[in-house]
């Protein structure tokens, strides 16, 4: 279908700066999610590919073509919205049909590609039907729908799923996983949930403030964060972070000293490091276990989800946050000795910069 | 649903709207009653409300003492008529405007329709007079056309626009998105959406000319066949006296249409509003 690459996009809504010099090269077929919190530019960025806003500088090439100042029918795109914008006065074949009316195409072809799009999301039986008769699922699937009738070279998506309960959410994110196989196609996600991002995407743009924190594959992300922010972000639940003091580098790492903690050596390139310095500590919950590792955690809450225990508590005055086997034989308001692997830990500096893990986990990618 | 007040606040919420619709359809009934009593018994002392000799009699006496009063009130539709239309091709692109797009002035002008919209008719009735004679419009049914339709467009403008503005705009996104034009969408989204508030609108416009008509009417125009029922009533105005009755039945005869039309379109108003509101 297309490549998509975004050259040095930058964009300003008078005095804001919104986005900040974003340079990303999407590949052909590739599914990529833009993730972040509310107001990091996300759906800006977005709607910037899709037509609707112009950048105040910088270029969009889709498959090597610079379609920056076109309008959205020639760049060959398609959006799903976040209210889905369905027309509630015409039939879901209507809705379908709408970017083929607007195209002006003879009847028959129009039927056939309706008939099509309805097929792939079993929407057939729904057809006579107007979007306000339909459930957040099927009305989901009819904006789909009307954005695949065109096949357009790529898909734009707008937090699609956040009007959709939980369940539901989970079905359609794998409806549209396999969505994305069916149509081999280019598609572009935006979403708040970090999730989605994971179960979803070939590769996650993590932004932040208008500016691309990480760009990678899900796993790259969670076992090699760039940023402190992308290593918050990525995960469920949070990544706890703990404050630390470098207390001395050489060829098997960083030793740093854990307030209220163990002094670990950390298998980390040491560059920019001295001895003496502010750092945190990352450690997933999931990375967490019971046993003698020099920390104490008081448990104030406990979450028992059946095959985890979601512990919550504090290590001194640092929050901490610890996924402990199902079983556990552990109980609120007591204290648990919790031990970490010094491999699994990632260290940033002050700035929130990653020390590179030397450790190169097997890559799912 | 549950009833959400009591019997108390249910008695007391009827209460009010007694008094108030006894306020607004009073003079009503006390218009049909005189209308339904010979001229004579209207003067009699002392006054009663209710009498043995009601008749229908004057509602066809009313035709032959004027005999052009269905000419009247035909006109009276007919103008309110042709001013709601030609409003409404006005006010509907440039509320659309005003809604979305953006343009030099566009707060500027707005205010400006505001403040014209402050003037009634009267105060302009003789510049109105030299711009229509100019326009060699005196004497013809568009005399009082035209000055309706230019006073109903800024009111219109302002009701239909924030109207307009309450449509999603991410349907128009879409169908941005979807190649369509600006008058395309207009014409297969926005309008379609917009249904029940043109109603509403055309409905304010028709009894706002039907109010507006009289003013003009006894101004600008003089040709007889022309004149609209308020300003035909004056007929049943003669040398020595006044046919109370029959005006108060002239007076019914022409509003009854008018009210039918409306009974009809509130039922459509009601239904537009639930079909707009299954959408989200």
């Amino acid at each position: 279908m297309a490549t998509l690459d975004l050259q040095n996009i930058q964009k300003s809504f008078g005095d804001a700066k919104v986005l900040h010099d974003i340079d990303l090269a999407i590949r052909d077929r590739e599914f990529v999610v833009f993730v972040g919190p509310s107001g990091c530019g996300k759906s800006t960025l977005l709607r910037i590919i899709a037509g609707l806003e112009e950048a105040t500088s910088g270029k969009i090439v889709i498959d090597g073509q610079d379609v920056s100042r076109d309008h959205p029918l020639d760049r060959g795109i398609s959006m799903v919205f976040q209210s889905y914008a369905l027309y509630p006065h015409l039939s879901v074949f209507e809705n379908i049909a709408f970017p083929l009316r607007v195209a002006k195409m003879p009847e028959p072809d129009l039927k056939a590609k309706v008939a099509r799009a309805a097929e792939i999301l079993q929407l057939t039986d729904k057809l006579k039907l107007k979007p306000g008769q339909l459930s957040g699922g099927q009305r989901q699937r009819v904006a789909i729908g009307r954005s695949i009738v065109r096949e357009p070279r790529v898909f734009l998506f707008d937090e699609p799923l956040s009007n959709l309960d939980a369940a539901l959410r989970g079905d359609m994110r794998v409806e549209l996983s396999q969505l994305h196989w069916q149509l081999d196609a280019t598609m572009v996600y935006v979403t708040h949930d970090q999730v989605e991002a994971m179960t979803m995407a070939d590769r996650i743009v993590v932004l932040n403030g208008g500016k691309v924190e990480q760009f990678g594959t899900p796993m790259e992300l969670y076992h090699h964060p760039a940023t402190k922010f992308v290593a918050g972000f990525i995960g469920q639940p949070n990544m706890n972070f703990l404050p630390a003091r470098v207390c001395g580098t050489d060829t098997a790492g960083v030793a740093v000293e854990v307030a209220n903690g163990p002094t670990l050596t950390l298998p980390v390139d040491p560059e920019g490091l001295t001895p003496g310095d502010a750092v945190e500590v990352g450690i997933h919950p999931e990375d967490l276990t019971l046993g003698d590792g020099g920390m104490t955690m008081k448990i104030h809450v406990l979450e028992r989800l059946g095959g985890q225990s979601i512990t919550h508590g504090h290590l001194g005055g640092t929050r901490i946050c610890a996924a402990l086997p199902g079983t556990a034989p552990i109980r609120e308001a007591e204290a648990v000795e919790l031990a970490v692997a010094p491999s699994a830990c990632h260290l940033f500096d002050a700035r929130g910069r990653v020390a590179r893990r030397r450790d190169a986990l097997a890559l799912v990618a | 649903m549950m009833d959400r007040y009591s019997r108390l606040q249910t008695l007391v919420i009827y209460a009010a709207l007694a008094v108030f619709l006894t306020f607004i359809l009073l003079p009503f009934v006390e218009m049909f009653m005189v209308s339904l009593r010979p001229l004579e018994h209207l003067f009699s002392t002392p006054y009663r409300f209710w009498g043995d000799d009601f008749s229908f009699a004057v509602y066809r006496q009313i035709w032959e003492t004027v005999p052009l009063l269905g000419r009247y009130i035909f006109n009276s539709i007919y103008i309110s008529g042709m001013v709601t239309a030609i409003t409404m091709i006005f006010v509907v692109p440039a509320a659309y405007a005003y809604a979305r797009l953006d343009f030099p002035f566009k707060n500027a002008s707005l205010a400006i329709f505001l403040g014209v919209n402050m003037f009634t008719g009267a105060v302009l009735l003789i510049p109105l007079y030299r711009v229509l004679r100019t326009l060699g419009l005196l004497n013809t049914y568009w005399a009082m056309i035209v000055p309706g339709v230019a006073f109903l467009i800024p009111t219109g403008i302002w009701l239909l626009r924030s109207y307009l503005e309450k449509i999603p705009r991410e349907l128009e996104e879409a169908a941005f998105v979807d190649g369509a034009s600006r008058l395309y969408t207009l014409r297969r989204v926005v309008l379609p959406l917009a249904v029940p508030g043109l109603i509403v609108v055309s409905v304010a416009f028709f009894i706002g000319a039907y109010a507006q008509q009289f003013l003009f009417a006894i101004t600008f125009n003089q040709v007889r066949e022309y004149q609209p029922l308020p300003a035909g009533l004056f007929e049943f105005i003669g040398y020595q006296d006044v046919t109370w009755n029959e005006m108060m039945a002239a007076s019914l005869t022409g509003v009854l249409p008018v009210m039918v039309v409306f009974l009809f379109l509130q039922k459509y108003f009601v239904a537009g509003l639930t079909a707009g509101a299954v959408k989200e």
